[in-house]
């Protein structure tokens, strides 16, 4: 819970990748995308879902991730967002580098405390 | 077009608003929480309180969305419109590279027109528009001509214009001790400079004490005579120069851009008035007088007030009663006005003629455009049925016109640059304000305002009726007899409307060129050919005795008379043609003697020497010419013209009449009787004139006088006989105007060649415009109809039936333009007027031979499609069918 509470630092990168991680199954609307990262993260990391938003704003502009109007699951009008080739691409490189980050950072912490 | 599909374009089109959209998304997220919080079994209130606090801070994400999306769409639109944009120019650059023929007729059509218009309106703008170069100028008027005398009595009594200047232009020789030329100056009341509010720009101007008489030795330099003689050196001020033989000082040289009033002005010195010389003051008129008007009073009212007080200046004339008539005519003008002169009207006309060309260039375009986007036909159906709608072709369209109008534009600009460089040389000298004439920020606005009109004017029918199908019907069969046959139709007034234009140019323009003949063929009574002529311009002050100007001329004249080669040489105080001859109010023993009484007015007035007439080759009529013995202290003799005769004693003999000046002087007995001649120009129609002996001339003539000589060979080989002789016997005296009389009069007629000369190349321009334009839709047609033209000779029309049914469709839309074009001429020649010399408006001969000549040209132009359409293959033509 206490990533709730600062948002900004760690997330903001990682927002976007989630995102992205989450738009591979296919289209889907904002609420769709809040939906899986609760479901995939097991809660874990919930994420205050208005700043879902702007982050997808965010995305849009930098062309990684398009956007359009279409009808909802129940028949509502919602916006639907899709990965493009460069999202998928970006996503590729940030998930190699995030993956290579968090290994470090694990062997770290698992590593014997040193003598002394 | 961007990458958004269309039907996104659409959804975005019809979306409420950028705010609208954020709150469906954001409400559509609460909504979808609220809900599966209600299916995990919580209560309503329980439900929405979980989502709200998910959600965060909604109206901060809601504000940062709408914001973000509201700059988003902007730059979305703007991006589009480039796209667009961008993309009509590609493809309308793509579709003219494919069709190079069209588009090189096309740019070099509206180049030709576009550049001729620019050069033309540059020389409007610079000599019509363009505001003179003094502080608020439209204040300033002109009243006059008229006498210092007039001068100084309406200077006292206008209310409206309590400011009034007078200025004088003459020719004076100038001395600087190094060469003596004759220069163009003017003489300029003190208060002329500060009224105009215009200063020197080094050294001083006059002070109210030079316009004193007998202070006035002091000069002003023009720019130009500064460089030329003191090469632009301060040292002029203060330096001697000679003026008519005085010693003049220079206070001042003036700027570059004062051209008062002329550009030809060279120095300018102060007017005054000898309180001694009543006669002078109030005996010659000819000053200009020019005046600011009284803050709030308009030109109207100084009008009217100048009109009222100038026929109440009758009383105050010392010397005569000017009669009743007097100060009728008087009235004052704007300075733009009456320096623009007749110049203004011949240059609008010029401007109308290069328009009406270009129009006519325009429709030739329309017209290509047209056929051209019949054979398009397919590519624009094909369009429409992608999805493109109408106005998105039409733009298109549009776009491949300025495409068009662009490139002949610049091309138009590069032309005009060169014409201008070639009008500023041929100008006449008349034309004021020729060296201001420039490609400048005005003119190039104009050239842009007409290049956007005539892409318009030819770019927007065709592409109307282009489209007008396209969106309609895909199945292209059935579109292209419609179009075919709604072209036809469009063209074909198009094709009337170009001949009606060109028809009432090229009569306009032969009216100009049978006046200019006319006036070419105008005998001038004299013999102008192997007569060459040159002014001497004695310095006053060193001739101010009368016996030396005769020991001068007596001099001149034998010297040249006795040169190998010379017949007969005279000298005439004013040359016939190259200045205004005046002449004077006259009194006839008998009939008009009393000189306070109003008497007939004789139109120019000339002293002559002995043999003046037998070199000029004016034969005397009735009795003899002067002879040496017509000195000074014999009778005074006189001849005249013949309607000077006719006029005064139409059933007697005038031999042995007498005339006289209209001030108390002795009667002139008259001894011969000469035909009239052409005196002030060849339009010259006041032909009485009065000849007196030079050798009995009166105290108030000046010096200078022409020298005229006629040869047995090529005068111009006498020129430098003429300058070398007067410069052996006294170099202070200028010579100058050396010129065969021939010179002088093609000199003379110098406006009106060019103004011919430019109307009628503009005709020819638009002669050939509309030859080309029927030639271009008849062979259009021909090729439209090859079918039908196979199945007519396929059942046996011979092959001139078919040449006859081409030929008379192309003259059936000539005759239509030409009487259109006959109808329109008839009004707007009217306004030509005074530009034409025994030459009728509507003049019978001009008006039967051009329609006829048009008729001859749509025929001609029609003849080579026609034959094309007679030898149609009647199995091929069918084949294709």
């Amino acid at each position: 819970m206490a990533l709730r509470q600062q948002p900004g630092d760690l997330l903001q990168g990682t927002l976007g990748i989630l995102i992205l991680k989450s738009l591979l199954l296919g289209r889907a609307h904002g609420y769709a995308v809040a939906r899986w990262i609760e479901d995939t993260t097991a809660d874990v990391l919930t994420i205050e879902e208005g700043s879902l938003y702007p982050a997808l704003r965010r995305l849009e502009d930098r062309g990684l991730v398009s956007s359009e109007w279409g009808l909802s699951e129940n028949n509502r009008r919602a916006r639907f967002y899709s990965i493009t080739a460069p999202g998928r691409k970006h996503l590729r490189n940030e998930a190699a580098v995030w993956l290579r980050y968090s290994q470090a950072v694990t062997r770290v912490l698992r590593a014997e405390p040193a003598l002394g | 077009m961007s990458d958004t599909p269309l039907w996104r374009r659409y959804l975005r089109l019809t979306s409420r608003d950028v705010a609208a959209d954020v709150d469906d998304e954001l409400t559509f997220h609460v909504e979808m929480r609220v809900e599966r919080n209600l299916a995990l079994g919580m209560d309503p209130d329980s439900a929405r309180r979980e989502a709200a606090r998910r959600f965060g801070d909604l109206s901060a994400v809601r504000g940062a969305l709408v914001e973000h999306d509201a700059h988003r769409k902007r730059a979305d639109d703007r991006r589009e419109l480039f796209a667009d944009l961008g993309q009509d120019v590609r493809f309308g650059l793509r579709s003219l590279r494919r069709a190079p023929g069209f588009a090189v007729a096309a740019v070099l059509t509206l180049a030709l027109g576009i550049g001729a218009n620019t050069a033309i309106f540059s020389v409007v703008e610079a000599v019509v528009l363009r505001p003179l170069p003094y502080v608020r100028p439209s204040e300033l008027v002109t009243l006059g001509p008229g006498s210092g005398g007039e001068y100084l009595a309406l200077r006292e009594r206008l209310r409206t214009i309590p400011q009034l200047a007078l200025y004088s232009t003459q020719t004076h020789p100038f001395d600087d001790g190094v060469t003596a030329q004759r220069l163009e100056g003017a003489a300029i009341t003190t208060n002329l400079l500060p009224m105009l509010a215009v200063s020197p720009v080094l050294g001083r101007g006059f002070t109210e004490e030079e316009g004193r008489f007998g202070n006035s030795a002091v000069l002003l330099l023009s720019h130009a005579l500064w460089q030329r003689q003191f090469g632009g050196s301060r040292d002029a001020i203060g330096a001697h120069v000679m003026v008519e033989g005085v010693a003049h000082t220079i206070v001042g040289v003036m700027g570059e851009d004062f051209k008062f009033p002329s550009a030809a002005t060279e120095y300018w010195q102060p007017y005054t008035f000898n309180p001694d010389n009543v006669g002078y003051t109030w005996g010659v008129g000819g000053k200009q007088f020019i005046g600011r008007l009284a803050p709030g009073a308009t030109l109207a009212q100084a009008q009217g007030e100048v009109r009222e007080l100038w026929p109440a200046l009758r009383t105050l004339n010392p010397l005569w009663d000017p009669g009743p008539e007097y100060g009728r005519d008087a009235t004052a003008d704007l300075l733009s006005a009456d320096q623009i002169g007749t110049t203004g009207r011949v240059a609008w006309l010029l401007l109308g003629c290069v328009l009406l060309v270009l129009v006519i260039g325009c429709v030739n375009v329309a017209n290509l455009m047209l056929a051209r986007a019949t054979t398009r036909a397919r590519e624009f159906s094909l369009r429409a049925a992608l999805g493109g709608g109408r106005g998105r072709l039409i733009r298109q369209l549009v776009t491949e016109s300025l495409l068009l109008s662009l490139l002949g534009s610049l091309l138009g600009v590069a032309l005009a640059a060169a014409a201008i460089r070639w009008l500023i040389a041929v100008l006449p000298a008349s034309v004021p304000r020729t060296h201001e004439i420039a490609l400048n920020g005005t003119v190039l606005a104009f050239t842009a305002i007409i290049a956007i009109g005539s892409g318009l004017l030819f770019g927007i029918a065709p592409a109307l009726r282009a489209t007008r199908h396209a969106g309609a019907s895909a199945s292209h069969g059935g579109l292209r007899a419609t179009a075919g046959v709604t072209h036809h139709r469009l063209s074909g007034m198009l094709v009337v409307c170009e001949m009606t234009l060109a028809v009432m140019l090229v009569i306009g323009a032969s009216l100009l060129v049978r006046s200019f003949q006319a006036l070419r063929a105008v005998e001038p009574g004299f013999e102008a050919s192997h007569v060459i002529a040159a002014r001497l311009t004695p310095p006053a002050a060193e001739y101010q005795d009368p016996a030396r100007v005769k020991a001068l001329y007596s001099t001149v004249l034998e010297r040249l008379g006795a040169t190998p080669g010379v017949r007969a040489v005279a000298a005439v105080d004013k040359l016939p043609i190259a200045q205004p001859v005046y002449g004077l109010a006259a009194r006839i023993e008998g009939q008009f003697e009393d000189a306070t009484r109003s008497l007939p007015v004789i139109w120019h007035s000339q002293q002559v020497t002995t043999s003046y007439f037998a070199t000029m080759g004016i034969p005397i009529v009735r009795g003899r010419a002067f002879t040496d013995a017509d000195r000074e202290d014999q009778a005074p003799v006189a001849i005249v013209s013949e309607s000077v005769a006719r006029q005064f004693w139409p059933d007697e003999n005038a031999l042995g009449k007498r005339i006289g000046y209209p001030w108390q002087s002795p009667w002139l007995t008259i001894v011969g009787v000469v035909p009239d001649t052409k005196q002030d120009s060849l339009r010259d129609t006041l032909a009485s004139s009065l000849y007196v002996p030079w050798q009995q001339r009166t105290r108030m003539s000046g010096s200078e006088m022409w020298v005229v000589a006629r040869t047995s060979l090529d005068a111009r080989a006498v020129a430098t006989t003429i300058r070398a002789i007067v410069r052996e016997t006294d170099r202070a005296v200028p010579v100058s105007d050396v010129r065969t009389m021939d010179a002088v009069i093609g000199h003379s007629l110098g406006g009106t060649r060019f103004t011919t000369l430019l109307v009628g190349a503009f005709a020819l321009a638009a002669l050939a415009l509309g030859a080309i334009g029927i030639y271009g839709v008849m062979s259009y047609l021909v090729s439209q109809r090859t079918q039908e033209m196979g199945v007519r000779l396929a059942l046996g029309a011979p092959p001139r039936a078919v040449i006859r049914l081409v030929v008379s469709r192309a003259m059936g839309l000539a005759a239509v333009g030409t009487l259109a074009g006959i109808a329109a001429a008839v009004v707007v020649t009217r306004s030509l007027g005074s530009l034409l010399y025994e030459v009728s408006a509507t003049d019978p001969l001009t008006f039967a031979i051009v329609p006829l000549l048009f008729l001859l040209v749509a025929a001609l132009a029609s003849y080579g499609p026609a034959r094309r359409a007679a030898r149609v293959d009647p199995v091929q033509a069918l084949h294709t069918a």
